[in-house]
């Protein structure tokens, strides 16, 4: 027998993010995604903001890792409330997991929460896990290519951070070439530079989630 | 190794589709993937064949149809794709404007057809 069907691989996935992006939404919650290879510096970025800004937002964080507790522990010494999901051996968090990460977090007061997903620039983009914004995370100790290589997240992203400017002096990573290729799929994409061990360009990154969260504030209201 | 969790619930969608239909066994089902979408043909088909082995959709086939690239110019609104070379790197062919390309196809994961019985 013949089934005709149309449907998408990832829809459960996707059913369950909008369920997860919805309870977010209720208590008003911007949601971030954060996506980069291992080593580029998701885990210091957010050491570095959670500090920087605990005077300005209550911030929250899903810990994303395939085996330890090291990300969650670095997290939680910075006094923000942070949760870990290992995947043991998985290459990237879905919306389900997502999900039951929410149920043990104390989400009261919350006003952002950073998802810190595995280390991989190809499994996790195709999964929802039901953010407000993917943001590709990319250090300049990698190849300038990369947006070149990983097309998707660049064009799903909703900006690119480019970390670890301090060493651009002792590498050969072509800022410019890095993006013009990550605008090509994705014109609005915000491009921002900064070196979370120097703090050189800490605060526009500070203030694109001021601007980012006051946006998702007054679009709720309006 | 994410195509495990695609296969997963691609085999999860069509056990709904044939118990709607009442049938029992998967003969066929064919994946349409757009080419931006990392997947690795080869991984799927090994997943696809682990996940089935030794349950009654044994010896099920998957196909796997890939759908080329093709972008629009923001600009001129032309839609080029594979027939021009290095269509990731290029800028429109018509205009010449680099940023912004959108992707028509590319993004997409479906699945379009089952054979049971």
């Amino acid at each position: 027998m013949q089934i005709p069907v149309i449907r998408n691989i990832l829809e459960a996935n996707e059913k369950m993010a909008d369920k997860v992006r919805e309870r977010l939404q209720q208590r008003d919650i911007l949601t971030l995604n954060l996506i980069s290879s291992p080593g580029a510096g998701k885990t210091s970025l957010l050491e570095r903001t959670l500090r920087d800004l605990s005077g300005k937002f209550r911030m929250a964080v899903i810990e994303g890792d395939l085996q330890t507790s090291n990300d969650a522990e670095r997290v939680a010494a910075t006094g923000a409330r942070a949760v870990q999901i290992n995947t043991e051996g998985g290459c990237h968090l879905n919306s389900d997991m997502v999900s039951r990460a929410l149920d043990k977090l104390d989400l009261d007061g919350v006003d952002i929460l950073f998802i810190e997903n595995v280390g991989n620039l190809v499994c996790p983009v195709e999964f929802d896990c039901g953010e407000d914004a993917k943001i590709a995370l990319l250090s300049v100790t990698e190849g300038d290519d990369k947006p070149e290589k990983y097309p998707l997240l660049f064009s799903l992203g909703k900006a690119m951070v480019l970390n670890k400017i301090d060493l651009l002096p002792h590498v050969d990573f072509d800022v410019a070439k890095a993006r013009a290729f990550a605008a090509k799929l994705n014109r609005e994409l915000d491009i921002l530079e900064l070196s979370c061990r120097s703090g050189e360009g800490l605060d526009a990154w500070y203030h694109w989630l001021e601007k980012t969260r006051a946006g998702k504030k007054h679009g709720r209201s309006g | 190794m994410h195509e495990m969790t695609l296969v997963q619930s691609l085999l999860d969608m069509a056990e709904e589709e044939l118990v709607r239909r009442d049938c029992k066994r998967l003969l066929l089902a064919r994946v349409e993937y757009g080419a931006l979408v990392g997947v690795m043909p080869e991984a799927l088909h090994c997943c696809f064949e682990i996940l089935t082995r030794g349950t009654v959709h044994e010896n099920a086939r998957l196909e796997l149809v890939r759908l080329p690239l093709r972008l629009r110019c923001p600009f001129c609104g032309v839609s080029f794709g594979e027939e021009v070379q290095d269509v990731l790197n290029i800028p429109c062919p018509v205009c010449g404007e680099f940023f912004g390309h959108i992707v028509e196809q590319g993004k997409e994961m479906i699945l379009s057809r089952l054979e049971a019985s």
